[in-house]
């Protein structure tokens, strides 16, 4: 039962981006379109997952005045992991998200759920805890892609749904992302009564 | 105590012999892509709609098809270099990429026999970003236009980013870079539409005035480099 609460959590009642309101800023930038924001979801999923599971491994040998640099060294490895291996086999995604790909380093949920969950949990609900983050993220990634595309470009994973003439630019600017992304937490916040406290 | 070192110098090994790893296992592959992308963006420069090409297709086209040359300033071809001799050196104040060669400048220059055009890069500032790109050149006249790609730039998406949308590259297509009386005459983007039948100007690009002079300024210098070999080769 505890596993299982580990891993939905936080895809709705404690997610990172509607509740906690982390990881904004690649929200943000990679949610153009919906294929980008697939891969940052599966590369972001993959290394919550895979630095939870690490640090979980070893927090008994991580002494706590050196654990933030311990943790920072685990998730760069896995981050410049994945960055070779986009440029490798999937070159032209790995040309559009750009920089977004170093910058995981810097997503406040990778950091955030090391520190505070992997550092004190065993190893199967750290391991399932960043499952469950990775996904909550690249949940809300999706969405919002996919409204950006649609209204943005008229595509959905570059298939064509409405005419070209519906286009609207606003969609495709960074404000376009703000409008999208505040209307998904409004809407969430007044279903499930979440108030801040 | 001791065991917080032996930690620290174990996990700082094995991540950095890892990465080493993985970078040299994978660095082959990485590079064949940044050569099959710059390819790719060669030859849709000169209008071949590459997205139906695999990589050997691009690879065999371009062994069959184009010639890469190294030209001085002067416009000569220097036959005993090739482009992988040159090194590129960016101005990142206006963007221009110069090529060197024992300090020596020269110019890259992709030849397509079969369509008869000439390929050369181009580069220089646009609002946020140094743009990239490629300008294709009809060698019956060394002045009609064959095309335009840009391939790199941090331009805002819309406005102008609109650099790299169609439209605004199929706007250059049949225009010249040779007045009536024979002298070098780059493409200007003017604000706005362009006069019809007008040889040397563009639509440019509503909302992106800086990011249109830019590719002015960047056409206006890069093909004064080559006009030395434009003479040469113009009868």
């Amino acid at each position: 039962m505890k596993n299982k609460r580990t891993f939905i959590d936080p895809l709705v009642d404690n997610n990172p981006i509607t509740i906690q309101v982390l990881g904004i800023c690649s929200a943000l930038a990679v949610t153009v379109k919906v294929e980008q924001a697939l891969v940052m979801t599966l590369a972001l999923t993959f290394v919550v997952a895979m630095s939870n599971t690490i640090i979980s491994l070893f927090r008994k040998y991580i002494s706590s005045s050196i654990r933030i640099i311990v943790q920072l060294t685990i998730i760069s490895t896995l981050v410049i992991l994945i960055d070779k291996i986009l440029q490798a086999y999937m070159y032209e995604i790995s040309k559009s998200l750009s920089v977004f790909v170093s910058l995981i380093i810097t997503n406040c949920i990778v950091m955030g759920r090391a520190d505070a969950y992997a550092m004190q949990n065993n190893v199967k609900d750290s391991f399932l805890d960043g499952l469950g983050n990775g996904l909550g993220y690249g949940m809300i990634l999706i969405i919002v892609a996919f409204f950006r595309e649609l209204l943005g470009f008229g595509t959905v994973l570059d298939i064509r749904i409405l005419p070209e003439s519906m286009n609207n630019g606003l969609m495709i600017l960074a404000p376009g992302a703000f409008i999208i992304l505040g209307l998904i937490i409004w809407a969430q916040r007044s279903i499930t009564n979440y108030i801040e406290d | 105590m001791k065991n917080k070192y032996v930690f620290i110098l174990t996990l700082t090994i094995v991540c950095s012999l890892l990465l080493s790893l993985a970078a040299k296992g994978l660095e082959e592959r990485k590079n064949k892509n940044i050569e099959i992308d710059m390819k790719k963006n060669i030859l849709s420069a000169i209008g071949i709609d590459v997205n139906s090409f695999s990589i050997s297709d691009i690879d065999s086209y371009f062994s069959n098809n184009i010639d890469t040359l190294v030209i001085n300033l002067e416009g000569d071809v220097i036959g005993k270099l090739s482009i992988d001799d040159l090194v590129q050196v960016e101005n990142k104040q206006n963007g221009e990429v110069q090529y060197l060669y024992n300090n020596q400048e020269y110019l890259p220059l992709y030849n397509e026999t079969e369509k008869k055009v000439i390929i050369i890069p181009i580069s220089g500032k646009g609002l946020w970003s140094s743009l990239f790109g490629y300008f294709a050149v009809d060698t019956k006249d060394y002045s009609t236009v064959k095309g335009i790609t840009f391939y790199r730039h941090g331009e805002t998406p819309g406005l102008g980013g609109e650099i790299s949308a169609t439209w605004f590259q199929e706007n250059f297509i049949g225009k010249k870079i040779y007045s009536s009386n024979d002298s070098l005459q780059s493409i200007t983007v003017i604000k706005g539409k362009a006069p019809e039948n007008a040889q040397h100007q563009v639509d440019g690009i509503s909302g992106a005035t800086i990011t249109s002079n830019g590719v002015t300024a960047l056409l206006n210098r890069d093909l004064k480099r080559y006009e030395p070999y434009f003479v040469k080769n113009r009868k």
